[in-house]
C-alpha cells in the first residue's frame, strides 16, 4: 500500500517501543550462539504473510543466519536508540528519505549492481535528497496508480476512455446527464485527496521532479513571491483539479477510503481516483466488478499521459546494524529474480529490474506501456517533507478553502523549513 | 501533579497518628523508612520514564537533532522560529479554545447529573453505572464510533427531518468540526467529573438543606446559596484537572477528524507527535517544552488554589 497513516496511534507507537526493547533483548541473547540473527523489518500489512513465508524459506536454506520477521517496531525509536532493524523493506517515502539524507544507511553499491535496477526507476530514488557517494537504498517493488473506472458503466453509456482533458470533462458531463455519479471521492481521509486528485492532476500537467529540483535550488529564498513556487506552478493544475472534484458524489467530505472502496465496488460511481492497493478490497466486496485503469489526462495532447508511481518497497541496511553481512545475505536472497518477480506478480506491483517481466494482472496491463517507456512521475504529495501537513492542505482545498491562500501557506511553510535547515546546517 | 498534591498527605497521616498512640521517640524515623521503601519503586520508575526523557527532550530542543545521529547546538533558534510559525500558533489557539469549551460543558453536565443522581430517585445505582460507562471505553474506539455517527447517522437523520443545517456532516465543515471534538471529549470526560461531584455533594450535611427548607428557600436558591458554595473546592478541582487533561487531547481528534478538514482541528499534541516521525524532532521538542511550561503553570495554580481550600 502506498499510503502511510499520517500519525501512528499512540498505542502503535508504544507497541513499537516495546517491540524494539524486546528485539534488543533478543539480539543480545543471540550473540554467541551458532546462527547469527538478522532482524528484518517489513510492515506493509498486505505483504506480511507473503514475506513471512519468504523468511521461513530463507531460514531453511541459509546456514549460520537466522532472519526474524519484525512487522511492528517503530522505526524512529529504533534509530533513536541506535538499534534499528538490520534489513528494512519499506515504502520509499520521506520517512525513509530523512534517514537516507543523514547517512544512516550503509553503502549497497556492490549489491545494486547485482540488482540491475532499471535506470528510469533508479531515477525515482535520486529525485529525493540522497547521501552523496552512496547507494543507500535498493528499489524492490513499484506500484503504478491511475484512475480506476467501472468498465460496465462506461460500456453501458457508450463511453470511451478519455485521453485529453476536454474528453475527460465530456465523459464526466455525459455520466452526470445520465444520472451516474462520475467520480467517487473520499475527502474524509486526507491522504486519498493528496495521492489521488492532487497527485494525478499535478503529475499529469507538469514535470514534478523538475519542479522540486528548481524549488530546492532556491533554498531559503523560496516563498510565494519566488520565481518558482507552489503558488505560481501548482495553481493552474489545481484549478483544473477542482473542476474534476466538482463531479464527485454529494457528501464526499464525510466519506473515507473504506466507504469509497465499497461504493465503487458496488458500481455507485463510474470512476475512482485510487491506486491498485484498493483493487483487492474492491474484488472482495464485488468479485464480478469489471475494473479498468487509465491515466488522468490533464492536457490536450494524448502524448502527455503519465501514470503516478511510487516505490512501494525498497531495501536498506542501516549503518548502525551489528549484522550487516547477514543482512546483505538476506537482501541478496530477496533480490533473486525468481523471488522478486513472484512477489511483484502476487502483489499487483511492477518489477524494478531492467529485465523484469510484464505485469500479468489483466487490470494492470493497460499501464505496462507507460511503465516501459517511463511515462511516470512520483506524486507531488510524496515530495514534500511530512512536517508540512500537505495532505491536510489538499483536503482543505477540495472542501472549500481558498486555493490561493492554501498555496501561499504551503510556500511559506516550505520557505520556513528551508530557512530552518539553513541556520542548522 | 495531582499525585504530588495528595501523596504527601496520605503519607503524613499515619505518621501523624503514631506518635500520639506510641510516644516513644525512636519509633518515628523507623516507620518513616518503611514508607520510603513504598515510595522507591514509583520514584525510580517516574525518574526513568518521565523525568529523564523530559530533561533529555528539553536538552534536544536547543539542537538541530532529527531524533538520531549527530546534531549541533542551535541555541534558541527553534524557539524563535516556533513563535512565528502560524501552524504552531493556530494549534495553540485551537487547543486552548477547545479545552475551555469542553471544561465548561463537562462541568455543567457533570454537576447536573451528579445532583440528579444524589437526589431521591429510583434505580440510582443502575443509572450511575450507566453514566460511568464511557469512562471504561478507550478514547480511540469512542472516537471511531462517533466518527461514524457524525458522518452517517446525524446527516441521515437530518435529511429525514429536513433539518437543512445538519444534512452535511459537521466533521466536514472547517468551522464546525471543533464542536464534534468538544462533544465527544466531553462525553468521555463527564463520568469522572460526575463522580467527583457526587463525592462532593455527599459532604454537604443534610441538616443545612432542612434548615433552609424551613426558612422557605426554593430548590434553585438552595443550589445557588448552599450547594455551590459548599462544593466550590470540587468545582475548582474539576475545572483545573479537566482543563489540563483537555489540553492534551489527541486520540479523539485523530479518530474524528485527523486534524481536518484542512488543518482546522490540529491540536498541539498532534503537532508535537508528528514531529517525532517526520524528522522535526528538535523543533517539536521546543514546542513540547513550551507546552510543558503551560501545563506546569496550570498545575502550580491548581496546587496553590487547592491548598488554600481546607475542605478538600
Amino acid at each position: 500500500m502506498s499510503h502511510v497513516a499520517p500519525t501512528p496511534s499512540r498505542r502503535a507507537f508504544l507497541g513499537g517501543l516495546a517491540g524494539v526493547a524486546l528485539a534488543a533483548g533478543l539480539s543480545g541473547c543471540a550473540t554467541g550462539r551458532g546462527a547469527q540473527e538478522v532482524s528484518f523489518h517489513q510492515s506493509k500489512p498486505e505483504a506480511i504473510p507473503y514475506f513471512g513465508g519468504l523468511v521461513q524459506d530463507f531460514n531453511q536454506q541459509a546456514s549460520g543466519v537466522r532472519a526474524v520477521h519484525d512487522t511492528s517496531s517503530g522505526l524512529s525509536a529504533g534509530f533513536a536508540r541506535g538499534n534499528p532493524p538490520d534489513l528494512g523493506c519499506l515504502n520509499y517515502n520521506y520517512e525513509i528519505v530523512r534517514f537516507q539524507e543523514q547517512g544512516a544507511f550503509s553503502d549497497l553499491a556492490d549489491l545494486a549492481g547485482e540488482a540491475r535496477i532499471a535506470p528510469s526507476i533508479q531515477d525515482l530514488i535520486d529525485q529525493y535528497p540522497t547521501y552523496p557517494g552512496r547507494t543507500s537504498v535498493i528499489p524492490y517493488s513499484m506500484m503504478a496508480a491511475a484512475v480506476l473506472y467501472n468498465e460496465e458503466i462506461f460500456a453501458e453509456h457508450d463511453l470511451q476512455v478519455p485521453t485529453t482533458y476536454s474528453e475527460f470533462l465530456e465523459v464526466c458531463g455525459a455520466l452526470e446527464e445520465a444520472g451516474v455519479t462520475p467520480v467517487y471521492s473520499t475527502y474524509a481521509d486526507p491522504w486519498t485527496v493528496a495521492q489521488g486528485l492532487v497527485d494525478y492532476s499535478v503529475g499529469g500537467r507538469l514535470d514534478v521532479a523538475e519542479f522540486f529540483e528548481q524549488l530546492r535550488a532556491q533554498g531559503p529564498d523560496a516563498g510565494p513571491e519566488a520565481p518558482v513556487s507552489f503558488s505560481r506552478t501548482l495553481r493552474e493544475p489545481l484549478e483544473k483539479m477542482l473542476e474534476i472534484a466538482a463531479f464527485s458524489q454529494a457528501g464526499a467530505a464525510s466519506r473515507g477510503y473504506g466507504d469509497g472502496n465499497v461504493a465503487f465496488a458496488r458500481g455507485e460511481a463510474a470512476m475512482y481516483l485510487q491506486g491498485p492497493w484498493a483493487l483487492g478490497e474492491i474484488a472482495t466486496i464485488n468479485p464480478d466488478a469489471q475494473i479498468g485503469i487509465f491515466p488522468l489526462p490533464m492536457t490536450e495532447d494524448p502524448e502527455d499521459l503519465k501514470v503516478r508511481v511510487n516505490l512501494d518497497l525498497a531495501l536498506w541496511v542501516p549503518e548502525a546494524s551489528n549484522a550487516q553481512e547477514p543482512a546483505r545475505e538476506l537482501l541478496r536472497y530477496l533480490i533473486t529474480p525468481e523471488i522478486a518477480d513472484a512477489y511483484n506478480q502476487d502483489n499487483l506491483a511492477f518489477g524494478v529490474r531492467e529485465d523484469a517481466p510484464a505485469v500479468q494482472d489483466a487490470r494492470l496491463q493497460d499501464l505496462q506501456g507507460f511503465v516501459d517507456r517511463a511515462a511516470f512521475y512520483q506524486g507531488v504529495s510524496q515530495a514534500i517533507p511530512r512536517t508540512i501537513p500537505f495532505e491536510n492542505y489538499a483536503q482543505g482545498i477540495v472542501t472549500g478553502q481558498s486555493l490561493e491562500a492554501t498555496l501561499r501557506t504551503l510556500d511559506e511553510d516550505w520557505a520556513r523549513l528551508a530557512r530552518r535547515s539553513e541556520t542548522e546546517a | 501533579m495531582t499525585t504530588a498534591t495528595t501523596s504527601p498527605r496520605t503519607a503524613d497521616a499515619p505518621t501523624g497518628v503514631s506518635p500520639r498512640s506510641r510516644p516513644a521517640p525512636r519509633r518515628r524515623p523507623r516507620a518513616d523508612r518503611v514508607y520510603l521503601w513504598f515510595l522507591l519503586p514509583t520514584l525510580v520508575l517516574f525518574t526513568l520514564s518521565i523525568t529523564m526523557p523530559a530533561v533529555m527532550g528539553i536538552f534536544y530542543s536547543f539542537t538541530d537533532s532529527v531524533g538520531f545521529g549527530e546534531f549541533n547546538f542551535v541555541g534558541l533558534n527553534n524557539y524563535l522560529v516556533m513563535f512565528s510559525d502560524p501552524a504552531i500558533l493556530s494549534s495553540y489557539g485551537f487547543t486552548i479554545g477547545v479545552a475551555l469549551c469542553t471544561v465548561i460543558l463537562v462541568n455543567v453536565v457533570a454537576l447536573t447529573l451528579a445532583i440528579g443522581l444524589t437526589s431521591k430517585i429510583r434505580a440510582k445505582t443502575a443509572l450511575r453505572t450507566i453514566f460511568v460507562m464511557p469512562m471504561v471505553v478507550s478514547g480511540i474506539i469512542i472516537a471511531f464510533v462517533f466518527q461514524f455517527i457524525f458522518a452517517n447517522t446525524v446527516p441521515a437523520a437530518a435529511q429525514a427531518l429536513q433539518l437543512g443545517v445538519l444534512e452535511e456532516s459537521i466533521l466536514a465543515d472547517p468551522d464546525l468540526a471543533w464542536i464534534s471534538i468538544v462533544l465527544v471529549t466531553a462525553w468521555q470526560a463527564v463520568p469522572q467529573a460526575m463522580l467527583i461531584y457526587i463525592a462532593g455533594l455527599m459532604t454537604v450535611p443534610r441538616d443545612v438543606y432542612e434548615a433552609s427548607a424551613i426558612d422557605g428557600a426554593s430548590a434553585w436558591k438552595q443550589l445557588r446559596s448552599i450547594t455551590l458554595p459548599l462544593i466550590s473546592g470540587f468545582v475548582l478541582i474539576n475545572v483545573i484537572i479537566g482543563f489540563k487533561d483537555f489540553l492534551g487531547t489527541y486520540e479523539i481528534i485523530v479518530g474524528l477528524t485527523d486534524g481536518g478538514p484542512g488543518t482546522s482541528t490540529r491540536s498541539v499534541a498532534m503537532t508535537i507527535f508528528s514531529g517525532f516521525d517526520n524528522g522535526d524532532y528538535a523543533y517539536q521538542m521546543a514546542n513540547s517544552t513550551i507546552f510543558f511550561l503551560i501545563t506546569l503553570t496550570i498545575a502550580l495554580i491548581q496546587l496553590r488554589l487547592t491548598r488554600g481550600n481546607a475542605r478538600i
